[in-house]
Formats: C-alpha cells, structure tokens, sequence
C-alpha cells in the first residue's frame, strides 16, 4: 500500500483540471482501493468523482435514446423498471455481475474502466509484462480463466459484464477533459495491450468516461446476455455472450455479437454479423457465425474449453432472439 | 463409590488409534434408552450464544484489543525455495514507532513442530516464515515489512504433486520426495484381480482444498512477568498451550490459553502456528500484549489445507461380489511431515476379502496440509465410492444394490472388533426413498431444459466420532440456584456450548437457561480438542456424570433445608418438587448462605473389545447440461447413524455445512499453482470460489437416530466429520449417471466436465 492524497471536488471542471495535473479517477473505488491495496496500483492524487453534480443517473430523450451518466451505480441501473422495459440486456447483463453490495457502490464509468482479472496482473509479486516486465507469465502457466483470441503479448480478458452488453447496443461515450469533450464509440475504448500500448483503454491522460449513450435504434432490437460462471454467483465470466438484433418476418438485421471473457477486448468481428444478416437464426446459422468469431483462436495449456462454452452459448443467444 | 484406578483407553482420532493412560473414579451411568427423549436433549434448540454471535456482541480473538496492545506482522518468503542469507532490517528499526524486529539471525532457539528454528535458513514455501516486526499499530507493522532487505540465494523448488514424485524432480528432502504413510492388507488381492471376472483400474485426482474459515488464524498474547496468557482462535486450547509450553520453554501451569467465541477451523486451528509463537516472544520481550491474525492471503499460504491427492485404484468382482480392492495413493504434503491417509474407507467400509492399500506423501515446496475436516477421508471417499460406482456400471449391477451386499459385517475388518452400532443398511433404505431412488435409470433421465440430463447418484459414509478420555466436567450451583458448567474444550462453531447444557439441564432437572456454560479455558480440567467428531462424545457423558452428581447433592441439601427426606423430592425445570409443593430451587439455595455445591464428572473409557463408528449414505439428484458442462445439484439426501442426537436443529446445520463444504471441494474449490513461479495465484477469496448461497441445493437432512447405548452414557457419537466425507461422491456419481461421462478429478470444473463430456463422445 501506497501514501497518496485525496481531493473530492463538486465541479466536474475542476476534477478534469486536477486530472489533467495526474491524478487518477477515483469512483465507487470496489475496483481502484483493491488494486492500491495490493500495491498493482500506485496513485499519488487520488480525485473522488462521486461529488460531482450532473454525472449520475439515466435519461432517456425522444429520439435521441439513452444517456447514462458515468457515476451512475450499478444497481440504478439494474433496479430500474422503466429501463429493463427499454433495454433489458442491461438488466440481464448486471444481474449475475459482482454482488449486489458491489452493484450498489460500483458505477457504470468504473465498471468500463475497471482492470483486468489476471492472477499476474493483480499479484504485486508478479512483474509481468503488462506491468513492464519482460514476459507473459499466463502463456505457460495457469491460464483456464485467459484469453483464447485476440490476444498479443497480454492474454488478459476483458472482465466487464456491462461492456459487451452496451457494445451491442451500439452504445457511445462522452468523454470529457479540460481539452473539451468528445464522442467515441464505447468498443473502442477497449484496446489489446501490444507492442508499446501496455493497457487495456484507450483514454488519454487527464480524460475522463461522462457518459455512456444508446442510440435510438438500439432500442428497437432484441438483446440478450449469457453468462457462463464456474459457481451460480459472484463469478466472473468464463465466457459470456451478448447479442442483439431486429426480427423482421422471421429473419434477422442489424446483428451483433460480442463475447466477453474470451479475448483481451470484448470481441466482435464483424463478418460472423454481417454473415447473420437475413439469417432466422437456425442453429446452423448460429454455430457458423460462432465459428467466425472464434477463428483463430488458439487457446493456451488450460483454457481450450472456452472455446466449446462460447460457441454453444453464442449459438443460444441468438436463437433465444429468434424465438 | 469405586475406588479410583488406572487403566489402558484405546481411542480413535481421525481415522488412526491411539493408546492413552487414564485414571478412572466412579462408576458411570447407563445410557438412555431408546425413544427415552429428555426435556432439552433430543429436542430442538437454537444456540444458547446465537444472539451473542448474530449481535456482534461475542468477542472473537480478532475482536480483542487490549490497553497497550502492539501488532505484529510477518514477512514471508516471495520464492517457493532460497536460503536466507542476510537480512538488514536496521530501515525497519530505525522507524517511529517499532518496537522490534525478529528474524533467523537474532530470533531465540524455539522447538517448534519439530523443528529448532522459528525462522528457517532455507525457506521452503512461498510463504514461509522469514521475519516479524512489531509496532504500534497494525498498518505500521506492515510498513515496516517493506523496509526489510533480505539477501536471498534462490534454489530449484517443486510444487506439484506429480512432478514432485517424478525422479527427476529437485530433492526437497535429503532423502527424497516420496516417503511411506501407511499400508494395510488382508486377503490376497493379486490372486483376486488375477481371477477376477471383472477388474477395473482407474486413476482419480483431488486438489488442494483451503479451509478458509471466516475468522483467519490469530493470537493476543501477552506476559505479565511470570505467565503468559494468550487468547487464540483455536479448536484446542490445551493444544495451544502444549505447543506454546514447549516452544517458549515455560511450565504448562504458565500458559493459559483462552478461547470464548471462533469462526471457525476445520481442522487447521487444533494447534498453532507460528504467529503465536512470534506474539508471545515479543510479549515476553516487551512486557505488552501484542497481536498477531493472518491476513487472508497470509491464511491460503501457510496456515494449512488438504492436500492434493492422485489416486490408483483397482478393483475386481466375481458375480455380484466384489472380491477386491487394491488402493495406492499419493499426498502433496508440502512441508508437511505427515500425510492424510486417503485409504481409511477403503480398508474399512465395505466386506471385501482381499484389500491392500499403500500411501505416500509427497514433499513439495507448498504450505504444509493440516487435518481438514475428515481428512484423507474426503478425498479417499471420493476415489473409492466413484470407483464402486464404475464397477457397478461395468457388471451391470445397481449401485445401490452392490453396496447393500458388502454392507452387512458386523465387525470392523481391521481389527476384528464388532461394531457397537451399525446402522448403514438403514441409512441405505431412508436415503433411497426420500430420493427416489427408485426412478434412476441407467443412462439417466431427460433435464428440465434442452440439452439437460439428470441423474441420481450416491455414496457411503465411515468415520470414527466415538471420542473417549480424558474429559472432565465441573457443575456448580449459583445462590440463585442457576449452575455453572465448566468445561476444557471449547466452541469450534458445532454447537458444543448448547448441547452440554441441554445434557446438564436435562440431569439435574433445570431449564436451559439455567445452565450457563464456562469453556474455551486452560484453567479449566483438561477436555479434548475439537476435532476428529470426538467432542461431543468425550466431554457429554462427563457432563452428564457431573450434572448427576450436582442433582443428588442438591436434593440432598434440599431435603435438610424443607425437612424432608431426600427420596420424596425431585427437580423439575428448576423447581424442587416434593409431594404437594413446589419449591424453585433458587429459594431453597438462599437458605444455604454461600455453601456452594459441587459436582463433578469424567469420561470413562470406551468398552473394551468394540468398534465405536458412525455411518452414513448422501444421495445426490443433479442435472448436467451437456453442452456447457455446468452442474446442477438440485438435492441432497444425507442419511446419517451417529447414535443419539442431542440437539437435532445444530445437527441438521452441521449436516448442511458439511454439504456445502463438501460441494465446494466437489464443484469449485482449489488452490491453483503455477508451478514455475511456485505461487499460489488464488490465495484469495476471488479465485478459489467457496459456495455461495446460490449454489447450496435442496437438503434433506435425516438421523437413524437410535443411541448407540454401548458407546457412551449418552449414547452419542460424533457429527462434526461425518456429512463432509460421501457428498462429492454422491455428486460424481450422480453427473455419471445423468451424462454417462465420468469425472475423475475433484473440482468438477467446467473444464473438467466439457473435457470428460468429450471423451465420452458427447460434448
Ligand atoms: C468481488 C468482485 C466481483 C466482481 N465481479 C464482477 C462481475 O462479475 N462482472 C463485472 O462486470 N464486474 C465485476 N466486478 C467489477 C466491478 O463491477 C467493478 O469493480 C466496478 O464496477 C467498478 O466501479 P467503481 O465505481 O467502483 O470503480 P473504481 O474502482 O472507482 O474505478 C475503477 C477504474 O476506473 C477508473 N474510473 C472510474 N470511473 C471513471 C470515469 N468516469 N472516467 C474515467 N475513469 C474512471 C478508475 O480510475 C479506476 O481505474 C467485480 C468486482 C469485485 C470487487
Ligand atoms: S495475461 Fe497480461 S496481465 Fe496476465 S500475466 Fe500475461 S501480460 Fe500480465
């Protein structure tokens, strides 16, 4: 555990000023104290985003869809009637996630930008290559919770359970700092660590996630997320599927699918989609589209199983959206 | 009364037998009849502490902070191997606020567990004990740790079980890796497999469970000049002060160890480790009390846990016989110096003519295993009922029936002792028809979703638990006619606390509330650790003898004070009844100023010639889907013949713990190492997943129920082990019955059961 200091401010710009001076973002802090904890994560300025004004809660404006503030917990989230009737992949995507103690403190920025699961990672004693070191220690060790694609020098996996649910929701993010604001989409703000980029996101310094929109269209489509846990509660994904897409006469449009747990980013490739595209989602269609996404993979000493659960649980979320 | 004389008791104590001297005075009390239910015993009770615990109330030893205290802290060893070979920890002295620093160079010679140094040259584990600092505040003591520069000269280390025991493996001990544990034989089992009509040989794996009990090993100790009193969240307090005693040099009757309120043990807590033995230095050191708990992490290192076991065995039938079993065995030990003998149910389960078992452990640089609730019984249990179950398949036999028919024997094969009680048939028929048994079919049935099957499965149950000598009981009554029981053992969370007072009430003839029950203290006559099931059946019929002996001295007294001869009254519910009247017992004590009665009591040893053990049969509904590989269990049906119960609500809790312990070891729990870098990489709460309350299934709790009358006065055995040891079996072998793949390594891990699913052919 490190010494640093702590500023809660209640004006988002100066949050974004002391940000800009180096300070880490601080929000629920379920995912941050524990890696300062266990000495991963060594902030000196630590900046208490939850006394801003304006960044919590959910709206919803006539055709412009939904903006969820970045400091929204993740229990509003799940608990809200009105939006599980809008955009019921959130709900089922948050049901199984954490606990619901850490849904009630954890928000939705945090939960985007939370760090990676890796045993390596997250043991101070392990200096591995995402932390700097020279090497991968997962690739010829105890890997049956890594990556089985996408993966470069870090085999990693995205752990969020919100991320690939808003993905296939098309969702964007504002995001903020004393530079100004801008939008991107909220897929790219998950990268694989490679060559030089050591890191999970693609944040600048001194930014921060405001806010998380859904487009309008979003609304209109089917969704639904699966989750395969090694105990029935408080697990991380294994694998995990999101899907979505409109049904118009027994064929489906505008598909997407985004596995969690299985590669450094949530993943999405987008011929297995567009090979859906007018599909009605028969099991033939589905476990083809499975294998598109999961060409390539090349699972490690312990984890060639995830391969097997990903493509059954991709071919099941898209025939639940048929049916 | 008979005349005090000294004699043999032959006990046993987790699956070994032990010979001890014991002095016997008195004569002890017939057991209850059957059907003979008291006003306390035999019924219901909650906890006499449960408010205490669910309030915050009780104080546990992480709870305590005394005026003074100092925190200790531990520096352990980051490689799996290395000699310690300079250690500058002067950056730690120097801060404000330490208090002291101990390490190999400067620590006292201490004998402990079996060892001279406290703080050894060459680490063995990642883990291992390597320095300790004390200071003013906890944060601080851990600080202080960072500071500390250790030279360190790093050598080659082994942590896995299989390539410890491989030749090429590093010599961990001079003498090798794979030492003895144990053989046994009867029969001829070569000349049986060789004749065999049907044999199979399959190859089972455990992995290392973590007890992770929800309070972390820890101590408070402090010296006073001339004794040192140490509070310690232990299932053994006199086992704690044995090790302390020796360790420190110091007379027993200079140790006290005290232990009010625990969460928890399984078996890890019935001694100490080393925290306790650094607290103590620096109380002695410093004149202070100082205090020293294990951090979670610190606990999944190096306080214990089963160990990781492989497992060959080799069966053989003649028509619907089994004529053999051959059981060879192997434990990961760490830097342990025994082994958890998986082969005990193997030896002692089941009529078979010809058994050999043989055991190794296995030295390797991890944590050293400690007696894990059932140890080598759960693990054993799991490989040899999986292995029945695999023969029943191949001789196309129920597997039900096939254990009915090597169930019947009377007698103890290993020694030839009868039984005093066997009810396992019984546990066999109840079992069965709560689950239906009678609707599984080979192959299983349809799931409740697509792609779902379900299965029924089942296994059986031995264990000793019949407890034994010493144990001592004190009863003394208040001036308001309340008692005051005083024990030697302590609360390891059982229930031990409400079961002694339900027999004290019951004996004398005073309502629950009425008892108050004083233990977890050395100061008190010696009573047992609470471990090995032998709790309850070693200080109960003490407790009993005591409580008789308060009643007859207190009708006594009575009788002088009413005038009245002691024959016309009786206590009931706290009231002293004579023909006519109704006296409470709290005014006929105010009558004898401060004149205090005494009653006391002793376990007599276990009747000569027989075999005191408890039985009993789980059986598992689950369903598997067959794609996914995830388990379902949906019910459990744990059937238990442990003679009386005393408090059927802690023992139906006892059995769902056992359940849910066991379905973590059966489903998620285990210690995953990388061998490279010799660390444990889930010495946590995230990775090593414990069941939540989502996965506990449906249980059926059920007791044969009847008292085992020639065990004890009580006619009480144990339950603490009992309901860990048949559930992972039952659920293997109901996941076989359901999928027809068999998964042959404990956890069932989805990966295990995807990879088993294809092997078979189905997945
Ligand atoms: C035991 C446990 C189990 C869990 N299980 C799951 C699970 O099953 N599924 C799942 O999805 N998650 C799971 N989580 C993760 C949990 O959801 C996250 O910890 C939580 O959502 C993080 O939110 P927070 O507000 O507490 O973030 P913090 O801990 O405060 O921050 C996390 C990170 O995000 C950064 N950050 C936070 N907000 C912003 C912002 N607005 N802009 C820029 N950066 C920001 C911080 O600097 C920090 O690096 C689990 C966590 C725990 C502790
Ligand atoms: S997977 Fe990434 S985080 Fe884990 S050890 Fe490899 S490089 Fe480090």
């Amino acid at each position: 555990m490190s010494l640093f200091s702590y500023t809660k401010p209640r004006a988002l710009s100066e949050a974004l000023r002391l940000l800009r001076g180096g300070a880490t973002a601080l929000a629920g802090g379920t995912d941050l104290v524990t890696l300062v904890r266990h000495g991963v994560a060594r902030p000196e300025r630590l900046v208490d985003l939850t006394g801003i004004e304006g960044l919590r809660g959910w709206s919803r404006e006539k055709g412009k869809g939904i903006r969820i503030g970045a400091l929204t917990p993740l229990a509003d989230l799940e608990t809200s009637a009105q939006l599980a009737k809008l955009l019921p992949i959130v709900r089922e995507s948050l049901r199984d996630a954490a606990t619901p103690q850490i849904r009630n403190v954890g928000t939705v920025g945090g939960n985007l930008l939370q760090r990676n699961r890796c045993w390596y990672f997250r043991d101070e004693g392990v200096p591995c290559w995402l932390k700097g070191g020279t090497r991968c220690f997962a690739v010829d060790g105890e890997s049956r919770y890594h990556a089985v694609v996408g993966a470069h020098e870090c085999w990693m996996v995205s752990p969020s359970d919100l991320a690939p649910a808003l993905i296939a929701c098309d969702a964007e993010i504002e995001v903020a700092s004393s530079l100004g604001r801008r939008r991107m989409k909220l897929a790219d703000l998950f990268v694989a660590p490679q060559g030089k980029r050591r890191r999970e996101h693609a944040l600048r310094e001194g930014e921060l996630v405001a806010a998380v929109r859904v487009p309008e269209g979003a609304l209109e489509r089917r969704g639904t997320y699966l989750k395969a846990m090694e105990r029935k509660a408080w697990s991380f994904a294994i694998v995990s599927v999101a899907a979505s897409a409109r049904i118009r006469e027994g064929r489906a449009r505008d598909v997407r699918v985004v596995l969690g747990g299985v590669a450094p980013v949530p993943w999405r490739v987008a011929a297995a989609e567009k090979q859906l595209e007018g599909t009605a989602l028969d099991d033939n269609a589905c476990l083809a589209a499975a294998d598109t996404l999961l060409d390539g993979a090349t699972p490690l000493r312990d984890n060639g199983y995830k391969v097997t659960l990903a493509r059954e649980l991709v071919r099941r979320a898209l025939r639940s959206l048929a049916g | 009364m008979s005349p005090l004389r000294v004699t043999k008791s032959r006990d046993e104590f987790e699956g070994e037998i032990y010979e001890s001297t014991v002095v016997v005075e008195g004569r002890d009390l017939a057991a209850p009849r059957d059907g003979a239910a008291g006003d306390e015993v035999g019924r219901p009770r909650p906890r006499v502490d449960g408010r205490a615990r669910v309030t915050g109330a009780a104080v546990y030893t992480h709870d305590l902070h005394l005026a003074g205290m100092l925190h200790a802290a531990i520096l352990r060893s980051p490689y799996a191997r290395a000699r310690v070979k300079r250690v500058d920890a002067s950056k730690a002295e120097a801060l404000p606020g330490v208090r002291g620093v101990l390490h190999r160079f400067n620590a006292p010679e201490v004998e402990f567990r079996q060892e001279k140094a406290l703080f050894r040259d060459e680490v063995r584990f990642l883990g291992d004990e390597v320095a300790a600092v004390v200071a003013d505040s906890e944060g601080l003591a851990r600080y202080a740790l960072t500071l500390i520069a250790v030279e360190y000269e790093v050598l080659p280390h082994v942590v896995d079980l299989e390539e410890a025991a491989s030749p090429r493996a590093p010599k961990i001990d001079p003498d090798g890796n794979v030492h003895d544990a144990g053989s046994y034989t009867r029969g001829d089992t070569r000349r049986a497999l060789r004749e065999a009509e049907a044999t199979i040989d399959v190859t089972y794996r455990t992995s290392t469970q973590m007890h992770n009990a929800l309070e972390t090993h820890g101590a408070v100790a402090s010296w006073d000049g001339e004794r040192l009193t140490v509070w310690e969240s232990t299932q053994s307090v006199f086992g704690v002060r044995n090790m302390l005693k020796d360790a420190l040099g110091l007379a027993p009757a200079q140790v006290r160890v005290l232990c009010e309120h625990m969460g928890g043990g399984f078996g890890a807590k019935l001694g100490t480790y080393k925290y306790a033995v650094i607290a103590s230095l620096f109380s002695m050191r410093l004149g202070r009390p100082v205090r020293c708990v294990l951090t979670r992490r610190e606990e999944n290192l190096a306080a214990g846990n089963r160990s990781a076991t492989l497992q060959r065995l080799r069966l053989a039938s003649s028509g619907d016989r089994i004529t053999a079993i051959e059981h060879e065995t192997w434990s990961n030990s760490g830097q342990g110096r025994w082994a958890a003998n998986p082969t005990g149910p193997t030896n002692t389960l089941y009529d078979v003519a010809n058994v050999s078992s043989v055991a190794h452990r296995v030295t390797t640089n991890a944590g050293a295993l400690s007696a894990f609730r059932a140890p080598g019984y759960v693990e054993g249990t799991f490989a040899l009922e999986s292995a029945i179950d695999e023969l029943a398949l191949r001789i196309g036999v129920d597997p039900l029936a096939l254990r009915r028919r090597h169930a019947r024997s009377r007698t103890d094969p290993r020694t030839g002792n009868r039984y005093s009680l066997k009810r396992l048939l019984d546990c066999y028929t109840i079992g069965a028809k709560e689950i239906g048994w009678s609707e599984r079919r080979a192959g299983g049935t349809r799931g409740s979703a697509p792609h779902r099957r379900r299965g029924l499965g089942m296994a059986s149950q031995i264990w000793g638990g019949g407890g034994g000598p010493p144990a001592y009981a004190t009863v003394h009554f208040e001036t308001d006619g309340t008692a005051v029981l005083r024990v030697g053992v302590q609360d390891i969370g059982t229930g031990t606390r409400t079961a002694v007072a339900q027999v004290c009430a019951d004996e004398i003839g005073l309502r629950l509330d009425q008892v108050r029950v004083r233990l977890g203290d050395t100061e008190a006559p010696y009573g047992p650790g609470s471990g090995g099931s032998v709790t309850l059946a070693s200080i109960g019929p003490a407790v009993r003898l005591a409580a008789h002996d308060a009643r007859a001295k207190v009708l006594r007294a009575a009788a002088g004070i009413l005038e009245v001869r002691a024959q016309e009254l009786r206590l009931e519910r706290g009231m002293v009844v004579s023909e006519g009247a109704r006296t409470p017992l709290g005014d006929v004590m105010k009558k004898l100023d401060n004149s205090t009665l005494i009653g006391t009591g002793l376990r007599h040893p276990n009747p000569d010639g027989l075999a005191l053990k408890t039985f009993g049969a789980h059986f598992a509904r689950v369903e598997v889907d067959l794609r996914t590989g995830e388990i379902f269990v949906e019910k459990i049906v744990a059937v238990h013949d442990v003679g009386r119960i005393v408090n059927p609500l802690a023992a139906a809790s006892q059995v769902q713990g056992g359940i849910v312990q066991a379905l973590g070891f059966a489903l998620t729990e285990e210690r995953i190492v990388d061998r490279g870098l010799g660390r444990v990489m889930n010495a946590n709460l995230e990775w090593y997943e414990i069941p939540t309350a989502m996965d506990v299934p449906e249980i059926v709790v059920r007791f044969v129920g009847a008292p085992d009358r020639r065990a004890n006065n009580l006619g009480a055995k144990g339950l603490g082990e009992p309901p860990i040891i048949p559930a992972a079996a039952a659920v293997a072998n109901a996941v076989a019955n359901a999928t027809g793949a068999r998964v042959r390594h404990a956890p069932m891990t989805r990966a295990r059961v995807l990879a088993a699913l294809s092997m078979a052919g189905i997945a």
